[in-house]
């Protein structure tokens, strides 16, 4: 990579953080925006104001750059760390919470997030992570429903 | 004739945890790049020591222990358990990787030590034989096998001085100092 090239690719980078990704709530929410970049087919990152800004290959990298920084931030979390991202993301989606972990839980969506060309025992220990957190997310879920007073049924059930 | 059996049996264990230390891994998981940067200067590795802490975190298992149920406990060390293993043989097969390649190019080096040679091969060895250990350890009692295996010693320590009584047990250590 020439240094033209490297300077508009840093350049790209922070326009990314600055811009775009600074305006989402948690981590997850913007590994998921990044892996939404990428072609599914080709691999190859699009981000079109990045490109007309900076040009094709330094937006191409500083997207993929930023997707790795952010996995493996989120892939080196606490498991308390990932259930707080994960609920947090959950509450912001704006979707029922209990459909949202079933889907997760049933389609595993959130592989399609890992970027690629990162160390596979991240990868692995990453996806276990996500897995342990959404069973976590379920159970407190279950135990705040058990725990809502039966008084708070009463007026329903009388009408 | 016993002590010819036990060596046998030793032979046999160490040979077991060799071919432990070398277990197959799925292929997906056995990414070629693994813990060798790509060009392009960002962050494409997370360091070794990041990953074993975390996979071998006691403040994770604490925060499942915390939450009482014995689904998601069960759940976590099922799913814990089988990323250390990855981890374990993925390192096995890294350094037999790079010693593999050392052998190749010590073929045509003209200056070898033998002495220093020899060293590494004993090292290597030992390597293989504690993460051959490592994956019995983690296959039978988990990820946290080493500070279980503490636990327990302190745990029967605990129980045999309730029924051996703390006087016999200080007046041994009396005598074997003296």
């Amino acid at each position: 990579m020439d240094l033209g090239n490297l300077v508009s690719t840093n350049h790209a980078y922070d326009d990314l953080l600055r811009r775009t990704l600074s305006g989402m709530q948690s981590e997850l929410a913007r590994l998921i925006y990044l892996a939404s970049t990428r072609d599914y087919n080709s691999g190859v990152y699009h981000h079109e104001g990045l490109e007309a800004r900076y040009g094709a290959a330094p937006a191409r990298i500083a997207l993929q750059a930023a997707h790795k920084d952010i996995f493996y931030r989120l892939a080196a979390l606490s498991l308390a760390g990932l259930v707080e991202e994960l609920d947090l993301y959950v509450r912001v989606s704006r979707e029922a919470p209990g459909g949202l972990i079933h889907a997760w839980q049933e389609l595993e969506p959130y592989r399609v997030a890992v970027p690629m060309g990162v160390d596979a025992t991240a990868v692995q220990l990453f996806l276990s992570n996500v897995r342990v957190a959404l069973e976590v997310l379920r159970f407190h879920q279950a135990r705040a429903r058990d725990r809502r007073p039966a008084s708070s049924l009463q007026p329903l059930l009388g009408r | 004739m016993m002590w010819a059996c036990i060596f046998v049996a030793l032979a046999g264990f160490f040979v077991l945890l060799l071919l432990s230390a070398d277990e197959k891994i799925p292929k997906e998981a056995a990414g070629e790049g693994w813990l060798i940067p790509e060009p392009g200067g960002c962050r494409d590795v997370l360091p070794i020591g990041d990953i074993a802490s975390r996979i071998f975190s006691r403040e994770d298992r604490e925060f499942v222990l915390r939450l009482g149920s014995p689904g998601l406990r069960s759940m976590y060390q099922k799913e814990r358990r089988e990323v250390a293993l990855l981890w374990v043989a993925r390192i096995s097969r890294a350094v037999g990787k790079i010693m593999q390649e050392h052998k190749l190019a010590s073929r045509y080096s003209r200056n070898l030590d033998a002495g220093i040679e020899a060293k590494l091969v004993l090292q290597h060895a030992r390597f293989r034989l504690v993460c051959g250990l490592l994956m019995v350890l983690i296959r039978i009692f988990g990820p946290h096998a080493m500070g279980d295996l503490a636990a327990h010693v302190g745990e029967l320590y605990q129980r045999i001085s309730k029924v051996v009584g703390p006087s016999e047990i200080a007046l041994d250590q009396v005598r074997n100092t003296h």
